[in-house]
């Protein structure tokens, strides 16, 4: 990267902000200083305004799959005010509707409770000597307790009616308050007529408010159809106009020129410079600036074809520093491979790798993430191949089979963790050395590697000379080496050093999967053995259901096991050994933000 | 391998102990994870790390385990 300053004339600046747009290669810096920053230019704010407008129209409209439509802002800013009251009066009108159609929704309910006892609606209202109550009674239990008999009972199947004389109401009340499972209120209606006529008629209403309702979205998606397609299109071009008309406000200026100052990736200096003197016809003034402290450089990821989709995955955790490693190329080298490892069957590599073929035409926004995945599905069929597994049954008689090698498989497992570990001490090893020099990376990262060779070395001693010489050997490496790791990371790095251990050991979840990934397959194909073994044709049937809906569902729990297992012993064990992170990631001026 | 009742139930108590260990620590960052990531999610990574960390406890019961089971 190389930071750049543009100076030239105001006449310019429109000129300059387009190319610099067009280029996407300039990550412009916000000017912080004596002079005054730029204005934006003078219809910034009425396009800012239109876009809200666009934007909360979009949002009143009904979604549609349209095709974008090519627009002059012109012709939309005259009819947009139009288009938004007409949209909003549908809206309002469809509210309303909706609001009366619940509560005829809920008269009609209540109505339909009643409909069987052929009470007519007045009867339902109290008057002046007689009172009302409607609800769920156990009318069993009511008559028992009442005692007088001032009143009526009313059965339907799911309601209850009791008109009483008000002269006893507290003892009626009293038993049915006792009585009373559930009270229903009387809803208003203007309907007359018996609950079962007024029930009908509730029903009609209902319907006809429905009909007017699809009628006003019928309206709406009309609208929609006409406009939709041009306002996405508009949101795009006035999103990319405003970011335009504001860049401005990160330039110095005075009253006839600007400044600019922002990085560029350095091998296309040469292509800006050339550009902007074209557009401004010479009248422009480039030239390399000087970085200011402390100041961040961004950070452009630089990798082949088959590291890109791993970088996504490094930006997961933190952008790299700028003159720090990029650990993606790791992720492509290990994280397949302990996916593999883990899961390691054929037919499993094989569905994973449908899984995210669908994920990637899916979610289109997360197709690097899946792209690395394929990865994964790759080696998870490769390493089937290699113990001899399909969907948990053995295809040939493997010498990698894993049912029967599980003791050195989990030392395997923590062969791969020491090996992946010093890896990342020595890539740590590689950026101390970078950064602060060679006696730096041997003190804090090399010292580490020697603190492991002190302990192989005393183990052997120990098991082949005895206590006194194994002691010896471990003592006499491991002294310097502890005054060389409280040289090179401070106390930090003596308390540190059971991390190593627990690290390491951490590995032994590539086994614990495997086992996993291994018995789970075996279970799904026991459950479903004595229905398909049985030979009718039922069980047949029976028994690929269980098959199909078993290793549907292995199959999302492996992606995330092996997915999640497997990052994480590369983000926590091992980047911890050597990667910082917290670069600021280069952000072009016109390139679109993923 | 046949081993012993009390090495067994030890195996299993160091399994199932670690287990419930890790589940309880995960729950507790898992939940202020998810609560993090509403109000910004860019910190995904972060709060991934934060929660694989007590996975360690588990593993740890797993290895003790094997060595009781005399496994390894």
């Amino acid at each position: 990267m190389t930071k750049i300053s543009v100076t030239g004339s105001k006449e310019h600046l429109e000129d300059v902000i387009e190319e610099l747009h067009n280029l996407q290669l300039m990550d412009i810096n916000q000017y912080e200083g004596e002079l005054d920053t730029g204005e934006p230019v003078s219809e910034a704010e009425d396009l800012s305004e239109l876009l809200v407008d666009v934007r909360s129209l979009l949002s009143k409209m009904p979604e549609l799959e349209v095709e974008n439509e090519e627009v002059r802002i012109g012709e939309v800013q005259k009819d947009i005010r139009q288009v938004k009251e007409e949209i909003e009066g549908l809206n309002q009108q469809e509210e309303e509707l909706e609001r009366e159609i619940e509560q005829t929704r809920e008269k009609k309910q209540f109505f339909k409770k009643l409909k069987e006892t052929k009470l007519e609606i007045n009867n339902l209202k109290p008057s002046e000597t007689l009172d009302v109550f409607i609800g769920k009674l156990d009318a069993s239990k009511f008559e028992a307790n009442v005692g007088v008999d001032d009143y009526q009972l009313f059965h339907s199947k799911s309601a209850d009616v009791v008109v009483y004389s008000k002269r006893k109401a507290d003892r009626i009340e009293t038993a049915l308050e006792e009585a009373a499972r559930d009270r229903f209120k009387l809803p208003k209606t203007n309907f007359s007529g018996t609950c079962q006529e007024v029930y009908k008629k509730l029903d009609k209403k209902l319907s006809r408010l429905e009909d007017r309702c699809s009628e006003i979205e019928t309206k709406e998606a009309s609208i929609a159809e006409e406009w939709r397609g041009k306002l996405v299109y508009l949101e795009t071009y006035l999103t990319e106009k405003i970011e335009k008309a504001e860049a401005p406000i990160k330039f110095a200026t005075t009253q006839r020129t600007f400044t600019a100052k922002g990085w560029i990736p350095t091998d296309s200096f040469e292509k800006i410079e050339e550009r902007l003197a074209e557009v401004s016809k010479g009248k422009i003034h480039i030239e390399k600036a000087q970085q200011d402290e402390k100041e961040q450089i961004p950070v452009k990821h630089e990798n082949n074809r088959a590291v890109k989709p791993f970088e996504s995955l490094t930006d997961l955790v933190s952008v790299p520093r700028y003159n720090e490693l990029d650990p993606s190329f790791i992720l492509l080298l290990t994280f397949p491979l302990f996916f593999g490892f883990m899961i390691g069957d054929a037919g499993y590599g094989i569905t994973t790798g449908i899984v995210f073929l669908a994920g990637m035409k899916k979610f289109p926004q997360a197709a690097k993430i899946f792209k690395a995945l394929m990865w994964t599905s790759a080696s998870t069929v490769i390493f089937g191949l290699l113990y001899g597994e399909m969907f948990g049954t053995q295809i040939y008689q493997s010498p990698f089979y894993r049912g029967d090698l599980w003791t050195p498989f989990f030392y395997l497992s923590i062969a791969i963790g020491i090996a992946h570990i010093n890896l990342g001490l020595l890539i740590g090893a590689y950026n101390e050395y970078k950064q602060h020099g060679l006696m730096e990376a041997i003190f804090a990262k090399l010292s580490w590697i020697l603190l492991q060779v002190a302990a192989v070395a005393g183990y052997f001693t120990f098991t082949n000379y005895g206590t006194v010489p194994g002691a010896l050997v471990g003592i006499g490496i491991a002294t310097p080496t502890l005054i060389m790791l409280l040289k090179g990371e401070g106390v930090e790095g003596i308390v540190e050093i059971p991390s190593l251990i627990s690290n390491i050991l951490s590995y032994a979840r590539l086994f614990g999967v495997s086992v996993a990934a291994y018995s789970l397959a075996g279970t799904v194909n026991a459950i479903a053995d004595p229905a398909m073994s049985s030979g009718s044709l039922l069980g047949i049937a029976l028994g690929t259901t269980v098959l199909l809906f078993g290793h549907t569902l292995l199959t999302f729990l492996k992606i995330m096991e092996g997915f999640l297992q497997g990052i994480r012993l590369h983000y926590v064990e091992m980047f911890g050994w050597f990667y910082e992170g917290g670069g600021k990631k280069y952000a072009p001026f016109g390139a679109k933000q993923s | 391998m046949a081993i012993g009742s009390f090495p067994a139930i030890g195996a299993a108590l160091a399994i199932a102990v670690s287990a419930i260990a890790t589940a309880y620590a995960q729950a507790k960052i898992g939940s202020a994870g998810v609560g993090a990531l509403a109000e910004d999610d860019s910190l995904f990574g972060s709060v991934l790390i934060l929660t694989a960390i007590p996975e360690t406890i588990v593993i740890f019961g797993l290895v003790v385990s094997l060595v009781v089971a005399g496994f390894i």
